[in-house]
């Protein structure tokens, strides 16, 4: 029995208890693409050619593989807006970690004065 | 705004008192089985109460050991290498297995659906597991110590812990990799929680600051404690194989273990204070009968605190290694997170001027943390100053800094907690006199214990040491006596809460005529909290005291204490006089 | 509000099957950032390391097997695909659909795992092993520590990498092996007819967690193996 007093926990348009579904063929495209990133960066890699930015390069194209499983496969696409922020706030203090352990075993090198 | 108009708005009269449920939580069944699989949030809370409270004096005895050796320079009843078996068993014990369970554990579970209006938390069967991950956690960190303890402090550092220690490791931080787990739950359970189940015309304006600030620590339990998980984890497995990424005989860096360690560790003591504070902010406007002073301010430095509080963690590392300017960064960050913590006790300030107080127990703890996580608060900023900080480093001055937010912070507010919501968990009153004589106890103790430990610190006594030059045995005895009164405090509520559960003076719903959505239920409450029929809708702030009303929009009844005819606060119907720190509320319905 | 007039499905405490399913998939999503912050230590950590020795971490991320983990990376990609088909039918009520793609998921994942037994017993053969005792044994002799010895590069550190591939590929084992579970324990559901379309929320939740873990695996990989990809052996 719903109550229509209670805060909504679904966005306005969805009224049904399913929400959207699915599109094979939207999906069977993002798994290309997916694959076809995952070609290219082992070629990349390979290949050398980006010398000591390789990393920067592998962790783009992974960022953008990743992208594309959250919005398509996890359901970022069709997500409320606290959803889409628990997984940008994860990336955030992720970044947090990252940023500041640099910071330290970037410069332990460089000597004060 | 100059005349002064009185307001005179149409208001529900108090609420009649609302019958006894039967059943209430509590007696609805009184098998031990039926509480040992119990999906019920309330008790789920009194299981994390009296676990805690177990594990609560196993650490008390634990720092007795500590102190009474630290009664004769060289180390009155235990060996070099018992003492740092003492001092880590205290240190484990009181922030895994109490401090960071205490108030989200009990307090949360048994408030939070209360204080929004629902039914129950998110995912009822999720909370009772997070009470047994955390029970199968705290049974290692026993076990660890009955198996002769760890040697290496709580931090826990490689390449002694992972590497040279003898003592009981593997098991221990086992304990506490497991129990971190019951941290995340818990925590994840309140978020959803709070998101997605509040009353009708419960907005995020209007949630009870005690709500916001258990929201702030779920969010810091949820991130940061995966970052304890992978480091004990790592560990652990160091240990166990031999090798490992904090070796340094295989270009391993043991500070990177620190780095890891303390990401967690720091948002933890925000983990063990915000709860506190939230008490304090429940504790300071219904005793003094005023609205929060600045409630957007308030709300928003608990989150404050929980998302700066995340860049600061290296502050513990100054001295270990680190690079300059990393440390100066870190420095930095460390002072910005005072500025959230500062807000909130101008907020208090702010909300007891001109507010009519009256000191029954809960005020005084809530009091009493103000007054010492303000020292406790300031003298961390000499440490988070390099210069100062490399004087400081790893002396008394850092314990009794550490101690003056924790213990006259945190576990004075899980005091100020307890005791204002005992009613409402048991439906028992209990002594009013014998409560505020060991609020005044613990605190006097408090005191006497740390404030020594502040000039041993500064004249550089190192801690974890056993022993100590003569000059400093004056001190070190008058902390050691402090210890003993802050003890003795301790036993009293042991007493009279015992006591109350037997022949306390059955409590109303509301007997502190507060005005949150827990206070509208019988005490103790029913099985869903509220009447099925007639669950809550809100139409009012958390703190109407100077409008005289609930967050329902019905009248307060009287309150213990107040109620002389000169009170104006005590009329029902009618508001003061509208002045500066009485802000207008539209009152919807 | 009697039983009669809602769902099975629907738990007490919730108003209404929204409202479930939103707690359900938020609580999925917060317990998500924790497996990030989980993992994010660990690669911070191995960051560090990769950039104070790079050298050695390259080389030695030379030693490990492209071959299979790209064959990996193609199971764990498909399983998601299949994962996120298993929700459609379910919202769709095709029963039939949903062992499909469940099973197949759970079929692409042990072969994932199996392939990385594989991947561990070639390793321990030719001497791929942090342990001072065991790094560089093989009858081999132009083995990962005598290739380290003749370019002049420290073997502690790159013990130091292979310290990092054993746990990261090892957590990260550990967390298919509970995708795995999770997905018989669906399965055993859908036999049960536990799995309605109003209860498509459990299929989701299974399904957000095997994603994560999927696209950890896609950080992983080139983390791991494709350090090395541009240095050819000198033997």
């Amino acid at each position: 029995m719903s109550d229509p007093n209670l805060v909504p926990a679904t966005p306005p348009g969805h009224n049904d208890v399913l929400g959207h579904v699915d599109s094979p063929p939207t999906l069977f495209m993002v798994y290309a693409a997916i694959l076809a990133l995952f070609a290219l960066t082992v070629f990349l890699s390979s290949t050398g050619q980006f010398g000591k930015y390789t990393l920067f390069v592998q962790l783009a194209i992974g960022s953008v593989q990743a992208g594309l499983v959250a919005y398509h496969f996890m359901h970022l696409k069709h997500g409320d807006r606290i959803v889409v922020l628990t997984a940008l706030a994860s990336i955030f203090w992720m970044g947090i970690l990252f940023v500041l352990f640099m910071s330290d075993y970037m410069s332990r090198s460089r000597v004060v004065g | 705004m100059t005349t002064a108009t009185t307001v005179t708005l149409k208001i529900a009269p108090p609420p009649p008192e609302p019958a006894p449920a039967t059943p209430n939580y509590l007696n609805v069944d009184y098998s031990l089985w039926s509480w040992l699989t119990t999906v019920d949030h309330k008790r789920i809370g009194i299981l994390y109460l009296v676990s805690i409270t177990a594990f609560f004096l196993a650490g008390g005895i634990a720092a007795g050991i500590v102190r009474l050796n630290l009664l004769s320079p060289d180390g009155a009843i235990i060996n070099e290498d018992q003492y740092n078996r003492a001092f880590t068993a205290h240190g484990v014990l009181m922030l895994f297995f109490f401090l960071i369970p205490a108030v989200p554990g009990v307090l949360g579970n048994f408030l939070i659906p209360m204080m929004i209006g629902a039914k129950d938390l998110a995912f009822p069967k999720l909370n009772l597991a997070s009470w047994y991950v955390f029970m199968v956690g705290a049974g290692f960190g026993v076990f660890a110590i009955l198996n002769g303890g760890i040697d290496t402090g709580w931090t826990l550092y490689p390449p002694y812990s992972s590497r040279s220690s003898t003592s009981s490791v593997v098991p221990g931080v086992f304990g506490v990799f497991i129990s971190g787990f019951s941290s995340i739950m818990t925590g994840l359970n309140i978020m959803v929680t709070v998101h997605k189940m509040r009353a009708p015309g419960m907005t995020w304006g209007r949630l009870p600051l005690f709500v916001w600030s258990l929201y702030a620590t779920s969010l810091i339990q949820l991130l940061g404690t995966p970052v304890i998980a992978i480091t004990t984890l790592l560990l652990m497995v160091e240990r166990i194989a031999g090798i490992g990424i904090f070796d340094p005989m295989i270009g391993g860096d043991p500070v990177l273990f620190q780095h890891l360690f303390w990401f967690y560790s720091h948002p933890a003591v925000y983990i063990m204070i915000l709860p506190g504070m939230g008490v304090v902010s429940e504790v300071l406007t219904c005793f003094s009968r005023k609205n929060i002073f600045g409630y957007q301010a308030v709300a928003w430095s608990s989150m404050g605190i929980a998302v700066v509080g995340f860049m600061l963690w290296a502050h513990h590392m100054f001295v270990a290694g680190i690079s300059y300017y990393s440390a100066l960064l870190f420095s930095f960050l460390s002072m910005l997170v005072a500025v959230p913590s500062a807000i909130k006790v101008f907020n208090w300030t702010g909300t007891l001027y001109k507010g009519s107080i009256t000191f029954q127990a809960p005020m005084l703890f809530a009091l009493g943390f103000v007054v010492l996580f303000v020292i406790g608060g300031l003298t961390g900023l000499f440490l988070a100053t390099l210069g100062t900080d490399i004087h400081l480093h790893d002396t008394y001055f850092v314990v009794a800094h550490f101690h003056f937010v924790m213990v006259g912070g945190m576990v004075l507010g899980y005091m100020a907690g307890l005791h204002f919501w005992w009613p409402k968990m048991t439906g028992r009153m209990y002594s009013d006199w014998w409560s505020r004589v060991a609020a005044c106890i613990i605190i006097v103790g408090f005191f006497l214990t740390f404030v020594p430990q502040f000039i041993l610190g500064y004249h550089g006594m190192p801690r974890r040491y056993p022993n100590y030059p003569q000059e400093f045995h004056v001190y070190n005895v008058m902390s050691t006596a402090g210890a003993s009164v802050l003890g003795f405090g301790y036993l009293i509520p042991v007493f009279y809460f015992t006591l109350s559960l037997f022949y306390g003076q059955k409590a109303t719903g509301n007997p502190w005529s507060a005005t949150g959505l827990e206070w509208q239920s019988p005490s103790p409450p029913p099985l869903f909290n509220f009447d099925e029929a007639h669950m809550p809708v809100v139409v009012a702030g958390p703190y109407e005291y100077s409008l005289g009303i609930d967050q329902m929009g019905r009248g307060l009844p009287e309150g213990p204490g107040l109620g002389t005819s000169n009170d104006p606060s005590s009329k029902h119907g009618e508001t003061a006089a509208p002045g500066p720190m009485n802000k207008e509320t539209h009152v919807v319905g | 509000m009697s039983a009669s007039t809602h769902s099975p499905v629907l738990k007490h405490h919730f108003g209404d099957l929204n409202q479930q399913h939103a707690s359900e998939r938020l609580g999925i999503w917060m317990f998500l950032a924790t497996e990030v912050l989980f993992f994010a230590g660990l690669f911070g950590a191995y960051a560090c390391y990769r950039l104070w020795y790079a050298a050695e971490f390259e080389f030695a991320s030379s030693f490990m097997n492209v071959k299979f983990a790209s064959i990996n990376t193609f199971f764990l990609v498909t399983s998601s695909l299949t994962m996120t088909l298993a929700i459609r039918c379910a919202k769709l009520g095709d029963k039939s659909g949903i062992y499909r793609n469940l099973l197949l998921t759970f079929a692409l994942g042990s072969a994932f795992m199996v392939l990385k037994g594989f991947e561990y017993a070639e390793d321990f053969h030719e001497g791929i092993l942090p342990g001072a005792s065991s790094f560089g044994v093989t009858t081999e002799q132009h083995n990962i520590k005598h290739e380290a010895e003749e370019r002049g590069l420290d073997t502690g550190k790159v013990r130091l990498f292979l310290c990092f591939y054993y746990i990261m590929t090892g957590i990260h084992g550990v967390h298919i092996i509970i995708g795995l579970g999770c997905i018989l324990w669906l399965v055993q559901m859908n036999y049960a007819n536990a799995l309605p379309p109003e209860n498509y929320s459990t299929v989701e939740v299974v399904s957000l967690y095997w994603h994560l873990v999927d696209a950890i695996w896609l950080f992983l990989m080139p983390m791991l193996y494709l350090a090395g990809a541009h240095i050819p052996r000198l033997h």
